[in-house]
C-alpha cells in the first residue's frame, strides 16, 4: 500500500516519521544518560557529526563531487559567528545564519570555477582553500580566539547544561535529514544522482550539471555553516585554526560517511553512531599518553572501509534486503511468463511504436520547413579537420540518415548539433534559432533528444528512474515525471523490468532504454547514434521499427549508421560524409549509388568496376 | 635588486628539492594513474627516519641517509602499493577511492609519527645547516647547496632509469597504454608496484634533503602536499622533468612572494597559483597530451 502510494509520488508520512524518530531516540539517550556531563558531550558530538556528514552527503554523496576541503565550511561558519559575537556582540543565533551565508558564499566562489574540473582534480583543488585559510586567519590575528562566556543561556546560545545543546543538535539533525530526504525524492536529487554516475549523459538529458552541482555545493556549505556555529559554541572554548580548518575534520567526515554508506540518508547516522563514541572513549583512555591516537584510528578505519566496505553498512544492508526481495518475485515472473519477453519477433509490429502521441509535439515554427539547419560548419581537432564546411538541412518529420566510413566525422557532426562540441566556423539553427554555442542541456530543453553510440546508462538507478531523468527535462513534478516515464517504458516494453537496477541488460534492452530516456525528454528532434551496433539482423530490424514508429508520431529523426543496408530501408533522406566533407545528399538510392560513397566505403578499385558496369 | 637575486637563488635551491618530491608524485600519477595524497607524508616520515634518527643514534649524516632512504622506501612504497592501493584499483570509483585511501594513509603516518616521536618541531643541527658560501654578494646556504646537487643527481638518475633500463622502459610503456602492455607480457601489477616504490623512494630521499635545512614536525606534510601538487600541475602532471621545473618555479615564487607579503602568507600565493592553474591549464605549463613520464 505504502509502496504503491510512494510509486505514485504521493507524500508519504512513513518516509518522514523515521527521521523524526531519530531525533526522539537522541533525546531518549540523552534522558537515560542524565546529568553526566562527559557522556552528554559524547552524545552531542555524535549528533553534530551526524549533522555535518549529512550536509557533506548532499554534494559529495548524492552528487559524487568529493570536497576534500570541506572543513573550510565548518570553520567559516564557526569563525564568523564567534568573531561577530566576540567583537561586535552579535547574537549567535543571528551569527549562525551569517556564518552559514558566508560558507555558502565561499562555496559559490570556490565551486564556480572548480566544479568544472573532474574527479580528483576537483577534490585536490578544494583542499587548497582551507590550507589558505589557516595562514590568512592567523595573519589577521585570530589564530586562537577565546569564546567569551556571556552566560545568558538561550539568548547567547551558551548553556551550562550540555543537554540543551543535545536538544538543539537533535532538532538540527531532524531538519537536515528531512531536507536530504526531500532532495532524494525531488527532480534536483535525481539530477544530482544522474550527474554523479554519468555527467555527459545527464547533460544530454537536459540536466544543467554545473548549476545543479553548484547549488548542491552551496546548500551543503550553508547547512554546514549552521552546524559549524553550533559546534564552536557547544564544544570549543578556544577556537583555533587547526580545530576549525584541520585535515582531521575531512578524514572524520569521510570515515563516518563511508562506514555508514556514502550517498544514503542513513549512512551518516549509522557511521557517526558507531565511530564517534568509540573514538572519543579511546581518546579519553589513551589520549594523554598518545596524542593523535584518535586520528590514527580514523585513518585506519578509513583505509579498511574503502577496501572492504566501499558501500558502507547501509549499502550492505540494502543490498541484502534487495536480494531477499527480488529472488521470490523473479521466480513468480518466470512462472507467469516462461517465454522470453524480450524476443522482438513477437512484438515487432510498427503500429505498437506510435509513441508519445499523448505528449505535445508542436512547439515553435521554423522557416522553410526544416527543423535543423547546419550551415557550413567546420571543426578542427588539433591539425585534423573533423568537419569541413558541412551544410545539412533536416526536414521536419522525416528520417535523415547520415552515413560514412569510420572517421568520416559523423559523431562529430552529432556532437556539434547538440552542443557537446562548438564548431570553429559555421552555425547551427534549430527551429530557426541560432543554437551554435548552446550547451547540451539547453538544447535538450529546446527539444533535441539524443541516444549514444556507446550506451550511457545510469547503472545505479532503476530502469524507470533512468527514464525519469529524461522526463525531468520538461516536468518538474516527480509524480508526473514518473507517469510519463511509465507510459514510455510500457511502449518500449520495459515495464516488466522497470523497477530493476539498470545493470545486466541485454544490448537490445539497453538500446530501448536509451530510446525511452531520449523520448521522455519530449523532443521534436532526436539524434540516434549508431543504433544497430552490436545487434543481429533481427534485432536491427526491431530497432528500425522503433525508429519508424518515432518518426510516425511526428518526431524528426537523424540516424548515424555504419550499416548502410539497414538504414536504406527506413531513411527518407540521406547524407554521406567522408573525411569531414559532405560528399553526397539525396534519397537513399541516390546516395548509395554515389561514386564518392562507394569509393569511401569500398575503395578506388570498386568505383572503377562500378563505373564500368 | 640584490635581494631579488638572493631570493631567486634561494628559491632555485629550495625548488629543486620540491622538484624531487614532485617527480615522485608525477611518476606515480603517470603510471598508476592515482593521486597519492600520502606523498608528502612519506617525505616527512623520511625526515624523521632515516634522516633525523640515524643522525641521533649513530651520527650518520642526513645526506648519506638520503641515499640509504632509497632502498628502504622503495620497499615501503612497493608494499603500500601491493597491500593497500592494489585493492582499490580497478573498482568503478577507483579515482576517488584511491585518493581517499591515500588520505587515510597520510593521517596514519602523521599521527603515527606524532605518537611515536612526539609533535615537537625537530631540527637537524650540523655545521652546514646554517653555514653558507659566499658567491659575490650572494649567500648560498651550505645545506641547501649540497641538497641542490644531490637533488639534481637524483632526478638525473630517475631519468636514466626510466629511459635507459628495460624496467624503466616497461614502466613508461605502462604509463602510455596499460592494456597493450598486458598483452605484450608486462605484468601490470608488478609495474605499478615498481613505479610506486620508485616514486616513494625518490620522494623519501628528497625529504631527507629538505630536513637538512628546514625544521619539521609531523604535520608539515599537510602544508607541502599542496605545494607538491602545484609543482606537478605546473610541470604537466605526468612529466618528471616538468615536475623539476615546476618545483623550481614554485620555489622561486615562494621566496619572491616574501618581498610583497608576510612570510607566513608565502604559501597562500602558491596555493592561489595552484588553483588558478588547475582551472586555466590543467595540463600544465609543459604538458602536452600524450606526453608520458
Amino acid at each position: 500500500m505504502i509502496a504503491e502510494r510512494r510509486k505514485q509520488g504521493h507524500f508519504i508520512w512513513a518516509d518522514y516519521v523515521p527521521l523524526v524518530l531519530v531525533g526522539v531516540a537522541v533525546l531518549l539517550v540523552c534522558f537515560i544518560i542524565g546529568p553526566q556531563r562527559y557522556y552528554q558531550r559524547i552524545l552531542l558530538l555524535v549528533v553534530l557529526w551526524m549533522c555535518i556528514c549529512s550536509n557533506f552527503n548532499i554534494i559529495s554523496g548524492y552528487g559524487g563531487q568529493i570536497v576534500f576541503g570541506y572543513m573550510l565550511f565548518v570553520g567559516a561558519g564557526g569563525y564568523t559567528s564567534v568573531l561577530l559575537f566576540k567583537f561586535l556582540a552579535v547574537n549567535p543565533w543571528i551569527g549562525m545564519f551569517v556564518g552559514a551565508a558566508v560558507a555558502a558564499f565561499l562555496a559559490f566562489v570556490i565551486g564556480y570555477p572548480t566544479l568544472r574540473l573532474h574527479g580528483h582534480y576537483f577534490a585536490v583543488a578544494t583542499v587548497a582553500f582551507p590550507l589558505m585559510a589557516i595562514p590568512i586567519v592567523a595573519q589577521l590575528g585570530w589564530e586562537e580566539v577565546h569564546i567569551p562566556f556571556a552566560g545568558r543561556g538561550i539568548e547567547s546560545m551558551q548553556f551550562t547544561d550540555v543537554r540543551y545543546y543535545v536538544l538543539m543538535g537533535a532538532i538540527l539533525l531532524v531538519v537536515f535529514l528531512i531536507i536530504v530526504r526531500m532532495i532524494e525524492r525531488s527532480r534536483f536529487g535525481y539530477a544530482l544522482q544522474a550527474l554523479k554516475q554519468n555527467e555527459a549523459a545527464a547533460e544530454g538529458m537536459g540536466v544543467h550539471t554545473h548549476r545543479v552541482k553548484l547549488l548542491a555545493f552551496m546548500l551543503s556549505a550553508f547547512l554546514t555553516g549552521i552546524t559549524g556555529t553550533v559546534y564552536c559554541f557547544s564544544i570549543l572554548f578556544l577556537l583555533t585554526t587547526p580545530a576549525a580548518f584541520g585535515l582531521f575534520i575531512i578524514v572524520r567526515i569521510l570515515s563516518i560517511t563511508i562506514v555508514g554508506g556514502i550517498g544514503t540518508l542513513w549512512g551518516p547516522v549509522i557511521g557517526s553512531a558507531l565511530l564517534v563514541p568509540v573514538g572519543e572513549l579511546l581518546a579519553a583512555e589513551v589520549g594523554d599518553r598518545w596524542p593523535g591516537f584518535q586520528d590514527l584510528i580514523y585513518g585506519i578505519v578509513l583505509l579498511m572501509a574503502i577496501i572492504y566496505l566501499p558501500d558502507g553498512i547501509w549499502g550492505k544492508v540494502t543490498e541484502i534486503m534487495r536480494r531477499r526481495k527480488t529472488l521470490p518475485s523473479a521466480k513468480v515472473k518466470a512462472m507467469v511468463a516462461p517465454s522470453n519477453p524480450n524476443s522482438p519477433s513477437k512484438q515487432g509490429k510498427s503500429s505498437s511504436f506510435s509513441l508519445v502521441t499523448s505528449l505535445p509535439t508542436d512547439r515553435g515554427n521554423e522557416p522553410h520547413g526544416s527543423i535543423l539547419r547546419v550551415q557550413s560548419v567546420s571543426k578542427l581537432f588539433g591539425g585534423v579537420r573533423a568537419l569541413q564546411d558541412v551544410t545539412v538541412e533536416v526536414p521536419r518529420g522525416k528520417i535523415l540518415g547520415v552515413i560514412g566510413p569510420n572517421g568520416a566525422g559523423k559523431t562529430t557532426l552529432f556532437n556539434v548539433m547538440n552542443g557537446y562540441l562548438g564548431p570553429e566556423q559555421g552555425k547551427v539553427f534549430f527551429k530557426g534559432k541560432d543554437v551554435t554555442y548552446l550547451k547540451p542541456h539547453d538544447l535538450c530543453q529546446m527539444g533535441i533528444g539524443r541516444t549514444f553510440q556507446i550506451p550511457q546508462i545510469f547503472n545505479n538507478m532503476t530502469i524507470l528512474e533512468n527514464v525519469m531523468i529524461g522526463a525531468f527535462a520538461r516536468e518538474r513534478n516527480a509524480t508526473r515525471a514518473r507517469a510519463i516515464s511509465e507510459e514510455i517504458a510500457q511502449k518500449m516494453e520495459l515495464t516488466h523490468r522497470a523497477e530493476d537496477q539498470a545493470v545486466g541488460l541485454t544490448i537490445l534492452e539497453t538500446k530501448r532504454l536509451e530510446f525511452s530516456r531520449a523520448l521522455a525528454t519530449q523532443p521534436e528532434l532526436i539524434l540516434v547514434d549508431e543504433p544497430m551496433a552490436g545487434l543481429n539482423p533481427e534485432e536491427s530490424h526491431h530497432i528500425g521499427e522503433i525508429i519508424k514508429g518515432i518518426a510516425e508520431s511526428g518526431i524528426t529523426v537523424i540516424v548515424i549508421e555504419h550499416v548502410v543496408q539497414s538504414l536504406v530501408k527506413f531513411a527518407d533522406y540521406m547524407v554521406g560524409l567522408d573525411e569531414g566533407r559532405k560528399v553526397a545528399e539525396g534519397t537513399p538510392e541516390e546516395v548509395i549509388s554515389n561514386p564518392h560513397i562507394i569509393e569511401a566505403y569500398l575503395g578506388e578499385k570498386w568505383r572503377r568496376r562500378y563505373a564500368k558496369s | 635588486m640584490e635581494t631579488f637575486i638572493q631570493l631567486l637563488v634561494s628559491g632555485l635551491l629550495m625548488g629543486v628539492s620540491y622538484g624531487v618530491l614532485a617527480a615522485g608524485l608525477a611518476l606515480i600519477f603517470g603510471v598508476v594513474k592515482i593521486v597519492n595524497f600520502a606523498h608528502a607524508a612519506f617525505a616527512v616520515l623520511a625526515m624523521y627516519f632515516p634522516a633525523f634518527w640515524f643522525l641521533e643514534w649513530w651520527g650518520i649524516d642526513p645526506f648519506i641517509s638520503s641515499i640509504i632512504a632509497l632502498p628502504i622506501f622503495f620497499v615501503v612504497g612497493y608494499a603500500t602499493q601491493r597491500m593497500i592501493i592494489d585493492k582499490v584499483i580497478g573498482t568503478p570509483a577507483a579515482e576517488m577511492s584511491t585518493l581517499i585511501v591515500t588520505m587515510g594513509l597520510s593521517l596514519l603516518i602523521e599521527n603515527g609519527i606524532l605518537i611515536g616521536w612526539s609533535g615537537a618541531p625537530r631540527i637537524i643541527n650540523l655545521p652546514y645547516t646554517l653555514g653558507s658560501f659566499k658567491v659575490g654578494s650572494i649567500l648560498l646556504n651550505q645545506a641547501q647547496t649540497y641538497s641542490f646537487i644531490i637533488a639534481l643527481v637524483l632526478i638525473a638518475g630517475l631519468f636514466v632509469f626510466l629511459n635507459k633500463t628495460m624496467l624503466g622502459k616497461a614502466i613508461r610503456a605502462v604509463a602510455d597504454d596499460p592494456e597493450s602492455c598486458a598483452y605484450m607480457g608486462i605484468n601490470l601489477r608488478f609495474a605499478y608496484c615498481l613505479a610506486f616504490g620508485v616514486g616513494i623512494a625518490i620522494t623519501a630521499s628528497g625529504g631527507c634533503l629538505i630536513a637538512t635545512y628546514r625544521p619539521f614536525n609531523p604535520f608539515y606534510a599537510e602544508t607541502i602536499i599542496v605545494i607538491i601538487f602545484a609543482c606537478c600541475i605546473l610541470g604537466g602532471v605526468r612529466s618528471v622533468q616538468g615536475a623539476l621545473i615546476g618545483g623550481i618555479i614554485i620555489g622561486c615564487i615562494q621566496m619572491l612572494s616574501t618581498m610583497v607579503v608576510a612570510v607566513a602568507l608565502q604559501n597562500v600565493a602558491v596555493f592561489l597559483l595552484f588553483v588558478l592553474f588547475l582551472y586555466l591549464k590543467p595540463e600544465g605549463l609543459l604538458g602536452r597530451k600524450g606526453r608520458v613520464v
